[in-house]
């Protein structure tokens, strides 16, 4: 175990990978939220049906898309 | 263990990288899990808890139970498909 000061290029290196951890995580936590809300209309039951489970997988997807041509456009409109 | 000390002191009680790093981590992963906790209270309690009666009902019982296995069911399923089918 070393004993490195809180300044190591080392720990900022791995303070890094975790904030990054961190946002990923909160990444999922919003989306499944968000397309839970859009899903999940009715009573949860034993199990999801193939359109629950299809609509929660594409709403993911279709969220990366949006933000992809979210970025696209923002970025065509700067000066 | 007692609490570090500033760095710009340089006494000689300070935290390992690893000990700095364990403790980061549970603080994350507790942060984490509490407020994954209070997202499936809310929606839960939305699902499941319509009309609030003089106790829990049987059926609210078991909507509550399906209703916090489909959430980490659902957790996963938006996971998978955000890091494992790039397009």
């Amino acid at each position: 175990m070393d004993a490195s000061s809180l300044n190591s290029a080392e720990l900022q290196r791995l303070i890094s990978q975790e904030k990054e951890r961190a946002m990923m995580n909160e990444m999922v936590a919003k989306l499944t939220s968000a397309c839970w809300d859009k899903c999940i209309t009715g009573t949860p039951g034993s199990k999801f049906s193939s359109s629950e489970s299809s609509c929660l997988s594409n709403c993911a997807q279709r969220y990366m898309d949006m933000s992809i041509i979210i970025m696209k456009r923002f970025q065509s409109m700067q000066i | 263990m007692d609490s570090f000390s500033s760095p710009s002191s340089g006494s000689s009680s300070q935290f390992s990288t690893d000990e700095f790093m364990d403790q980061l981590k549970t603080q994350l992963a507790q942060a984490y899990a509490e407020e994954f906790l209070e997202t499936v209270r809310g929606k839960c309690f939305e699902k499941c808890i319509t009309k609030p009666g003089s106790s829990l009902s049987g059926s609210e019982s078991s909507c509550i139970s399906r209703c916090v296995e489909r959430y980490i069911e659902a957790t996963g399923i938006v996971s998978r498909s955000l890091f494992s089918a790039p397009r």
